[in-house]
C-alpha cells in the first residue's frame, strides 16, 4: 500500500477546502453557508497540522489552536445574527435578503 | 507515465459527482453521483497509493489514513449536499471525527480531543439548536424550499475544481521529476536539529518513533532542559510552544472569545416589547 506521505494529507486538506467553497456558493441557507465556512476551517487546520508533523515542529499545532478560538468566536456571533434576522422576517434564504445592500 | 493526467481525470470526475450530487428537483441523479463518487474516491486513493508504493518509510498506518480520509471526504460531500439542515450539522459532526482520526495519526493528540471537544462538542451542537430554532415544518417531511435547490451549481463546481485542479497540478511534481527528494524528511530533519542541539550546546535526546523531535528550548524553560535525556511527548511540547512563544497570543485568543460572546449576546438577546435599547441605556441618567 506504500507509505502516507505529506502529499496525502495535503490532499485531503485541498478537497475539503475545496468543498467548503462550493458549498458557500451554492447553498441558500443562511446557516449552511457558515457550516461551510468551518468546512474550509478543516481543510486549513489538516493542513497546518500535516505540516506540523512533517517539519517536527509544534507551530502548526499552536496555530490549530488559534484557528479554533477564530471559528468558535465567528460561529456565535454568525448564529446570533442569523437567529437575529430569522426573527425579522422567518427565512432563511438569502435571496430575502438581497435588498440590504447600501 | 505523465504524472498530471490521472490527476486531470480524477479532478473532472470529482467535479461530475459533486455536481450530480447538489440537491435539485431530480433525486435520481444523486444516486448515480453517489456511485460515481465513491469509485472517484477509490482512484484518488489508489493514484496516492501507487505514487509511493516504492516507498517503506512507515510515517503512519496507510489502512487508517485512507479510511479516516474516505470518512472525511465522504461527509464533508454529504455536508454541502444533504438537502436537509440537520443532516449536514450531523455530517459535520462525522467529519471532525474523522478529522481527530487524522490528527491522531499526524501525532496531534491534542488538536484531536480539542477538535471533538470543542467542534463537535460545542459549535456544532450550537449549529444544531439554531438550525432546529430557525425551521419551520411547512410541509411536513419536506425541506424548505431554499434547501431544496442549489443556487448556480455549474458556475460554482467549475470554479472549484479549477481550484483544485490548479492546487494540485502545483503541489504533486512535474512529470520528469522525482518524487523521491521531496518524499518524508525525517534524515534530514534529524541532522537539522543535530545542529541546533549542538548551536545551543544543548544534548539533543535521542529521536524515538510516534514522538515528535523538538527544537532546542535554548533556557526557554529550566524543566525541559533538566531531562534532556528523556524526550519530551508531543502535548508538552505543544504546551511549551503555547504558553512560551504564544503566550501573548494565547490572552489575544482569549479577549477575542470575551468580545465575541458579548456580541453575541448584545445581537441575539430579546428587546422588551416598548423599551428600545437606547431608552434602556440611558434610563439610569435620566432619574
Amino acid at each position: 500500500m506504500g507509505s502516507i506521505e505529506l502529499y496525502h494529507y495535503l490532499v485531503v486538506g485541498a478537497v475539503l477546502f475545496v468543498l467548503g467553497l462550493i458549498g458557500f456558493m451554492v447553498r441558500r441557507n443562511l446557516i449552511l453557508m457558515f457550516l461551510c465556512t468551518e468546512l474550509m476551517f478543516q481543510g486549513v487546520a489538516l493542513n497546518f497540522v500535516a505540516f506540523s508533523r512533517y517539519h517536527f515542529n509544534p507551530q502548526g499545532q499552536s496555530f490549530v489552536i488559534f484557528l479554533l478560538a477564530v471559528a468558535a468566536a465567528e460561529a456565535s456571533l454568525a448564529l446570533g445574527l442569523v437567529v437575529y434576522l430569522y426573527k425579522n422576517k422567518a427565512t432563511l434564504d438569502t435571496e430575502a435578503w438581497s435588498q440590504l445592500q447600501g | 507515465m505523465n504524472l498530471s493526467m490521472p490527476l486531470l481525470v480524477l479532478t473532472a470526475l470529482g467535479a461530475v459527482t459533486v455536481y450530480l450530487m447538489l440537491p435539485r428537483a431530480k433525486p435520481s441523479l444523486v444516486k448515480v453521483g453517489g456511485l460515481l463518487g465513491a469509485l472517484t474516491l477509490a482512484g484518488l486513493f489508489a493514484y496516492l497509493a501507487s505514487l509511493f508504493a516504492h516507498n517503506n518509510t512507515e510515517v503512519s498506518l496507510p489502512v487508517y489514513f485512507y479510511l479516516f480520509a474516505g470518512i472525511a471526504i465522504a461527509s464533508a460531500i454529504g455536508v454541502i449536499c444533504h438537502p436537509k439542515p440537520v443532516y449536514s450539522a450531523l455530517y459535520f459532526v462525522l467529519l471532525s471525527l474523522a478529522g481527530a482520526g487524522l490528527y491522531v495519526l499526524l501525532l496531534a493528540e491534542f488538536v484531536a480531543v480539542v477538535l471533538i471537544i470543542i467542534y463537535a462538542g460545542a459549535i456544532l451542537v450550537t449549529y444544531v439548536f439554531v438550525i432546529m430554532l430557525a425551521s419551520q415544518e411547512v410541509g411536513g417531511r419536506r425541506a424548505a424550499e431554499y434547501d431544496r435547490f442549489a443556487a448556480d451549481p455549474l458556475p460554482a463546481v467549475f470554479v472549484g475544481f479549477l481550484l483544485i485542479g490548479t492546487v494540485l497540478l502545483a503541489t504533486f511534481p512535474k512529470p520528469g521529476e522525482s518524487l523521491v527528494q521531496v518524499n518524508n524528511p525525517d534524515t534530514k530533519m534529524v541532522a537539522y536539529l543535530e545542529n541546533k542541539y549542538a548551536a545551543a550546546g544543548e544534548l539533543m535526546p535521542a529521536p524515538q518513533s510516534g514522538v515528535l523531535p523538538t527544537l532546542p528550548t535554548a533556557g526557554m524553560a529550566q524543566a525541559t532542559t533538566a531531562t534532556a535525556n528523556t524526550v519530551p511527548g508531543n502535548i508538552q511540547v505543544l504546551g511549551n510552544s503555547l504558553y512560551g512563544k504564544y503566550l501573548f497570543s494565547v490572552e489575544l485568543a482569549g479577549i477575542l472569545l470575551t468580545i465575541s460572546l458579548v456580541g453575541a449576546v448584545m445581537i441575539a438577546r430579546k428587546r422588551t416589547a416598548g423599551v428600545s435599547v437606547d431608552s434602556e441605556r440611558t434610563a439610569p441618567l435620566n432619574q
